[in-house]
């Protein structure tokens, strides 16, 4: 069966079987032409004997025993030290730079100008030298001794005061007029019930625990580099280029990104600390650690924007909404770009729709892309103005979502989550008058719409059989944690129906294979389908050797359940693999294109549910409970995905509750760049949570996985918000929702 | 389970006068010509200390101004703990230095001489593997893992001061060991599985 390779059209099963407690299969059949050589589809129909499984972690003993070497880890005899200047102007020109004193303290190595006299200086933090030298003690003293000097020019890091800043109220609200669109007007006028409201929420820092930077090392002008990165492809491009920009002679360029301590999409780039890096070596002659510290990984490396978001809408008498009006403004950094805002678009249907951004520029460290860009901040503000819209129309949220959401799948979560978490006997509890402690729940929907793609020229995978039975997956993508190795290992234990012990998954090479970078939720569902390949196609070399060797046809040899062979003729894996000889089954998978028929659903749906605790006196929430139902694709790692859905709940009630960046007007400083004052959510602040990882058969490749970095992280925040509007009968539209703020809405509403 | 008295090593002890000489007996090779009595000076530059680390003595060579981590990590190249805020705000450096939990990143080297340390390297030899670290990954406790080998620390200490510590002790011995990924859960569930007995 192995060697039968469907080019043929091949009818497939797609969709879900009813969630537990629910009735009726969502299944349907689709066509699907898989491409020549490509192993057969899976569907909702496949048995597996691994995939969905509760395997460990696979390089979980390498993690929790502290033996995997992060590039922080990465250590070479002779190996330098280095230290970036930074610029303590937020904007501003450079007129002077003296390095000679700093070159000439004992230790130092090898001195750098990042930036030359007469540019720009755009943000506190801007990179302006680098300093290598024989430990960390005497680059610090070395960088007390450039003379950097600056024309400082006015400046601001407060975007609601930027040119292009909207008028804002003493409460924080939008008061600048809607721009005129009659439909919309009458689109309002004709809603039994309207709503207008201004939401905002705050910069958060990506705060990885890994910094970022690296370890680059030259032989003669072959450059290798071990950096913390989301995009080890991405990153020896850039780095390539730069030195050449540099007119520095490079042979070759590999990126090593074996363990990655997080990223979160601060990640994409190599950054001026790699390029530094790489010019200490190379001005050194010696290999150069240069890692970041806390204070630079908060302010120079990116952040989720802020954003001031304004919603107004209305329903009908059916409780349908049938105007959808919404403008925001972006809190983006120096670059005027990245700040952008997405909201949910399946309640409207069927209303008068507008939407509108602008990105606000100030002089700081601009934004860089953080799980599931601009859906937490939209999120919060459309599903908390949704809620306050029900309330005014005297509809329960759940109802209110079950009428206007379009979405089956989300549908089936709304009624699926509701009867897990208890929604409506936890919405109908009334707090005491004059209780201390009031309790609330609130919900939202999430969607995420990115299922894999193909890559230009496509993704591959490296899949090696050797004699002693072992088998290699290899991929040249990285792994910030999300469990990629693991995925790798599945997938190809599963196609050559082997122990997963026999497995070795290694990523983070460029050497390797080619694969995407780790962003968009992209690489699981980009890979599993060439690491299937990569297997099948090996299986196929193994079957052959088997056949040659019983004297059988190739065509009708099987694979499976450790035992390759036909019939009563079966050799046992190790058996067979002792016909490869010493060199090994070596072949390339690929990422084929997805199918061309319609996917059963081509994004992620998803439902959360929060209940809050707050104490009315010192409005400190708490969150006690939350729920979460995911579509996960196929689900290969069962521990590991939920791992992932689990964190992404987390990291919302840190971002519902905790996180700010708090900038000095006069200086244009973080004021909380470190995390004793930048709070990240902890474990005594862990509410009890459970998910329901929901396997959707997508009909979108021969997997059909799909990734969990950005589909979780959307609904949370919403959700904790939503709750505290129930909790106090009041909104609190600013996020991070601090006991003050909580205070004064107490206030407010008298 | 009563928790163990303060082991007494902090910045604040290598200030006291008498603390200084008292360690200096105990295995620093001050680089300075031996003085016939008074406190013994070190720096500036490097001089060699003895550390116990996991049972063994180990050499290395020291500023006064070296933290413990980074002797452990630049010097050592045990770098299980994690600089990761360099600041004692994280807990991803912890080790147990006489048995109590520290940020390593805010001990000095020379403030450990004469000390047991125990880091994240000693749970494991080849396949031979604590119990908690096993636990770890059978609960998958980790996702990026670079707070981790700082949560085992945290989580050992737990499970050795309490035996079966309860959620609140647990939150009490982790709450200085932070986690960006959110795996907080799945390591108490690693902490209640050691003190069940799982994992051997």
């Amino acid at each position: 069966m192995n060697a039968r390779t469907p080019q043929e059209d091949v009818k497939i099963r797609v969709g879900y079987k009813a969630l537990p407690g629910q009735k009726g299969d969502r299944l349907e059949e689709r066509t699907v032409k898989p491409a020549a050589g490509d192993a057969p589809p899976w569907d909702a129909m496949t048995q597996f004997a691994l995939v969905g499984s509760d395997v460990d972690r696979v390089d979980g003993l390498a993690k929790a025993s502290g033996r995997a070497k992060y590039s922080y880890d990465v250590t070479f005899p002779g190996m330098l030290q280095a230290m970036i200047l930074r610029s303590p102007v937020p904007r501003g020109k450079l007129t002077a730079l003296e390095l000679d004193e700093a070159a000439r303290m004992p230790g130092v190595q090898a001195v750098v100008a990042l930036k030359e006299v007469g540019n720009k200086v755009r943000f506190v933090g801007d990179a302006i030298a680098a300093v290598a030298g024989v430990n960390l003690h005497a680059v610090r003293d070395a960088i007390e001794r450039i003379r950097a000097e600056y024309d400082r020019e006015e400046h601001n890091v407060d975007y609601l005061v930027a040119d292009d800043a909207p008028m804002v109220d003493e409460k924080g609200a939008i008061s600048e007029d809607w721009p005129a669109d009659e439909g919309m007007t009458a689109a309002l006028l004709e809603a039994k019930v309207t709503h207008d409201a201004t939401y905002r929420v705050e910069v958060q820092t990506h705060s990885s625990l890994e910094t970022h930077g690296g370890v680059a090392r030259w032989t003669g002008n072959d450059l290798e580099v071990w950096l913390s990165t989301q995009a080890t492809f991405g990153c020896r491009g850039e780095l390539a280029r730069a030195l050449q920009g540099k007119k520095i002679d490079v042979g070759s360029v590999t990126i090593h990104s074996e363990f990655v301590g997080g990223g979160f999409g601060s990640k994409f780039g190599a950054g001026i600390e790699g390029l530094a890096l790489c010019l200490l070596a190379h001005a050194a002659k010696a290999p150069v650690k240069l890692m970041l510290d806390r204070f630079e990984e908060h302010t120079t490396t990116g952040n989720r924007p802020g954003a001031l978001m304004q919603a107004r809408g209305g329903v009908d008498a059916e409780g349908r909404i049938v105007a959808w009006d919404w403008r925001s403004f972006g809190h983006a950094g120096f670059s005027a770009s990245g700040g952008s805002v997405a909201v949910p678009n399946y309640y409207t249907a069927d209303a008068k729709v507008r939407r509108n951004h602008k990105d606000l520029a100030i002089d700081a460290d601009p934004p860089r892309p953080m799980r599931a860009p601009g859906h937490p901040q939209g999120w919060f503000g459309a599903e908390l103005f949704l809620d306050e819209l029900a309330a005014k129309a005297g509809v329960d949220p759940l109802t209110f979502r079950l009428n206007n959401d379009r979405e089956q799948i989300r549908q089936d979560q709304w009624r699926f989550a509701a009867e897990r978490f208890g929604w409506a006997a936890a919405r109908a509890r009334a707090n005491e008058p004059g209780a201390r402690l009031l309790r609330g729940v609130g919900l939202s929907s999430a969607r995420w719409g990115n299922l894999g793609n193909p890559g230009r020229p496509a993704h591959g995978i490296t899949c090696r059989i050797h004699q002693d039975g072992t088998v290699e997956t290899r991929s040249g993508a990285q792994e910030p944690g999300v469990g990629t190795k693991t995925m790798l290992s599945v997938i190809t234990a599963e196609e050559l129906g082997v122990d997963l012990k026999l497995v070795k998954a290694t990523v983070g090479h460029t050497g390797d294979p080619s694969g995407p970078a780790s962003g968009g939720s992209t690489v699981t569902p980009s890979l599993a389908p060439a690491a299937r390949h990569a297997a099948f196609l090996a299986k196929q070399q193994l079957c052959e050797l088997v056949a040659k060797h019983l004297g059988v046809p190739a065509a009708n040899v099987t694979c499976a359940g450790g035992l390759v062979g036909l019939g009563k003729e079966q050799l046992r894996w190790a058996e067979a693999c002792k016909l490869i000889g010493p060199n090994p089954i070596d072949v390339r998978g690929q990422r084929f294109a997805n199918y061309d028929s319609k996917p059963f659903h081509g994004s992620q749906c998803g439902v959360q549910m929060a209940e809050v605790e707050i104490d009315s006196w010192t409005g400190f929430v708490r969150v006690t409970r939350m729920f979460g139902i995911q579509d996960c694709g196929l689900v290969i790692a069962r521990k590991l995905a939920e791992s992932q859905v689990l964190g992404a709940m987390i990291q919302g009630v840190s971002y519902a509750l905790h996180e700010q960046r708090i900038m000095d007007k006069r200086s244009g400083r973080m004021l909380n760049g470190d995390f004793l004052r930048y709070k990240i959510t902890g474990v005594r602040d862990l509410p009890e949570l459970e998910c329901h990882m929901h396997s959707i058969a997508n009909g979108h490749d021969s997997v059909g996985a799909a990734g969990l970095g950005e589909p979780p992280s959307v609904a949370s925040a919403a959700a904790i918000a939503n709750a505290v509007f129930h909790a106090l009968r009041a909104p609190v539209r600013h996020l991070p929702i601090t006991p003050d703020k909580v205070l004064k809405a107490l206030a407010q509403k008298g | 389970m009563t928790v163990p008295p303060d082991p007494g090593v902090s910045r604040r002890s290598f200030l006291k006068g008498s603390a200084v000489a008292g360690v200096a007996t105990t295995g620093i090779a001050a680089v300075a010509p031996a003085a016939p009595a008074g406190p013994t000076t070190f720096g500036p530059g490097e001089h060699e200390i003895a550390l116990q680390i996991n049972g063994k003595e180990r050499q290395v060579k020291v500023e006064t101004r070296t933290t413990l981590l980074d002797a452990l990590r630049d010097g050592l190249d045990l770098t299980g703990a994690k600089k990761v805020c360099d600041r004692g705000a994280c807990g991803g450096c912890t080790v147990l230095v006489d048995g109590a939990t520290v940020t390593s990143c805010m001990t000095l080297a020379m403030d450990a001489v004469g000390a047991e340390i125990t880091t994240i390297e000693s749970l494991s030899d080849g396949d031979a593997v604590h119990p908690l670290v096993q636990n770890f990954v059978h609960c998958d406790a980790m996702q990026c893992g670079f707070c981790t080998p700082g949560m085992v620390m945290s989580s050992l200490s737990c499970l050795q001061r309490r035996g079966k510590p309860t959620v609140a002790q647990m939150q009490q011995d982790l709450s200085g060991n932070l986690c960006r990924c959110g795996t907080y859960g799945r390591v108490m569930q690693a902490i209640q599985r050691t003190a069940q007995g799982g994992g051997k």
